[in-house]
């Protein structure tokens, strides 16, 4: 049966990772992403799990990656300033394939920037939160029921393609308290993933957790359970040790890519379409600010304008063909990007559709109202 | 029908649990409310402001529009000169008056009403911390936009029980000093509010 609560967004991206089985959180705490700790602090003691609170955000990222290497579904919380300490472990946890979830709940930055106030900056940070060449993976809900399914969706992706997903939420998502209905736990339960284990007939001595095909993610069992290999952030061989050979280098790069890339159609693609069929106008808009989009829609719609709506779910790897279809209906002036940064998201699409949306941007830490939406499309020539 | 409220304060004086109880009650009553704060990175002192909104359709955009809020109370003058230009032309507006001194502009512009919540808390109710729900009592009695019975049991079932009485009091006071404005009028000039402040603010606020 659906869940019907009243919540917060980071208290629901808690409740959701405890649902879809996360065990560990090691982090610190830090506005506007603290209740996101805190609620795990509170609920991760009832089903048997462990919160650490480390002495900073390095500490953080680096026990949840140890626990997630030992086998233990593990997450850690964050908001910009944050990312940028993590930057380093990041890299480390796709090049060891190590399963983790980071909530990156957006304030204002760059730096310090606006602590309690909502910025969507972190956009192309999540793209490469880390130095190297890697493909990353990127939600960003725009409601509090998706701060819970986003953040069960990311432990499955990341338990199946062995790598670090990170769930973008802002200040306003986080905070804002109200309504939400969660789907049914057991359907929860039921969908969840857990990473791959080695092949029983192959004995333990014999394993070699990187020697997996092309397009397919590593294997790791957790440690301790006497299986040889060694995990490390400098390029590997088939059992894990540092090699510098040519060949092995190239293919693990590729494969980092490509076990990213092959799903990206099938297991990663998550979009919103609203009132897209008749419209005439499109508003291209995620996170938060889809919210006030989706209203200005509303609002336009009852004038008898035919607008909609195109809003991606996953930003990171970017819905590539649903953008070049979208480019084919409607002209750059008739596509609005309202953002809360000076234009990021807007790039990508721009490099897709191979045109440039009219932007709306702001990063005052003030959110973008439904108001300011509908005069920049008036401007635009709305009637 | 949609009912977009706004408190504002400063940090520390706990306007957020009033915001979630309106919230709440409306919730049970099968609609949509939804809370949304901005706040500043002071602990304590910074303008903060909470909007409620409350329809029977889903709500959206979490904040109030501005210019469309029907209700504002404020118990800070930081807060209430920075937020009040969210209310519509027209609108009530519950001011702390030993804390917040309008403009008689403002008294033209809005039906404004005195109420010294922080001092009803501390000196009638006995303490300070229940001025968030004195302020929900004044808001439902203002307002009209939910039953009086359900934001009393929504708040009951919110605070723990050995607070019940002190925060039955402080909302039944908060009605009480919210029915005796209505009946006394909106006020109609800052020498009004001025002859309502205490002779000992500084005492009363702390």
């Amino acid at each position: 049966m659906a869940r019907e609560v009243i919540s917060t967004g980071n208290e629901l991206a808690a409740q959701a990772a405890i649902d879809a089985g996360c065990r560990f959180f090691g982090g610190y705490p830090i506005t506007p992403s603290s209740e996101v700790a805190h609620a795990m602090s509170v609920l991760l003691p009832r089903v048997g799990g462990k919160f650490i609170q480390m002495e900073d955000e390095i500490g953080g990222i680096a026990v949840a990656l140890g626990a997630s290497m030992s086998g233990v579904k593990s997450m850690t919380n964050t908001s910009g300033p944050g990312m940028s300490l993590k930057a380093e472990q990041i890299g480390l946890g796709f090049m060891t394939e190590t399963p983790l979830v980071i909530t990156n709940v957006m304030r204002g930055g760059p730096s310090t920037g606006l602590p309690t106030r909502v910025q969507q900056g972190d956009v192309m940070m999540s793209r490469y939160p880390t130095h190297g060449d890697y493909k990353s993976i990127t939600f960003c809900p725009g409601s509090l029921e998706e701060c819970y399914t986003e953040v069960v969706r990311a432990f499955n992706v990341s338990e199946e393609l062995m790598t670090i997903v990170i769930v973008l939420l802002d200040e306003t998502l986080g905070h804002m308290h109200g309504k939400a209905i969660l789907p049914d736990l057991e359907e929860v339960q039921k969908s969840i993933v857990n990473r791959a284990k080695p092949d029983p007939s192959i004995p333990k001595e014999e394993f070699k957790p990187f020697d997996v095909p092309e397009d397919k993610p590593a294997i790791i069992p957790p440690m301790f359970q006497g299986y040889r290999f060694h995990l490390t952030g400098l390029h590997h061989g088939p059992t894990g040790f540092p090699t510098e050979d040519a060949e092995i280098c190239q293919r693990l790069i590729e494969r980092l890519h490509r076990k990213i890339e092959v799903r990206r159609k099938d297991l990663l693609e998550s979009n919103e379409e609203y009132l897209l069929d008749d419209a005439e106008w499109l508003i291209i808009a995620y996170g938060s600010v889809s919210r006030a989009a989706r209203e200005a829609i509303n609002r336009l719609r009852e004038r008898g304008i035919k607008i909609g709506m195109f809003r991606p779910i996953t930003l990171w790897p970017s819905p590539q063909e649903k953008l070049e279809e979208l480019a084919q209906r409607f002209p750059a002036e008739r596509i609005l990007m309202p953002e809360l940064n000076m234009g990021q998201y807007i790039d990508e699409v721009e490099r897709i559709m191979k045109k440039r949306p009219v932007a709306l941007n702001k990063a005052n830490g003030r959110p973008i109202s439904p108001a300011e939406i509908i005069a920049k499309l008036e401007e635009m020539g709305i009637q | 029908m949609r009912h977009q409220l706004r408190f504002t304060g400063v940090g520390g004086q706990g306007v957020l649990l009033a915001g979630e109880i309106l919230a709440a009650a409306k919730i049970k009553q099968g609609g949509y409310g939804v809370k949304a704060a901005t706040y500043t990175s002071q602990v304590r002192g910074g303008p903060t402001k909470v909007d409620i909104i409350l329809d029977d359709e889903e709500i959206l955009y979490p904040y109030a529009n501005e210019g469309e809020i029907e209700f504002m109370l404020s118990t800070a003058q930081v807060s209430y000169n920075q937020f009040k230009d969210g209310v519509k032309d027209g609108g009530v507006i519950v001011i702390e008056p030993n804390l917040v001194t309008p403009t008689q502009e403002d008294l033209d512009r809005w039906e404004m009403y005195g109420i010294p919540i922080i001092s009803i808390a501390k000196e009638e109710v006995g303490n300070v911390v229940t001025q968030s729900v004195v302020a929900l009592g004044v808001t439902v009695e203002m307002t009209g936009v939910l039953p009086n019975d359900l934001v009393f049991e929504t708040m009951i079932s919110k605070v723990p029980p050995k607070f019940v009485d002190l925060n039955k009091k402080a909302y039944e006071l908060g009605v009480k000093y919210a029915k005796e404005a209505k009946e006394k009028g909106a006020l109609k000039s800052v020498a009004e509010v001025e002859a309502m402040k205490a002779k000992d603010v500084c005492e009363t606020i702390k």
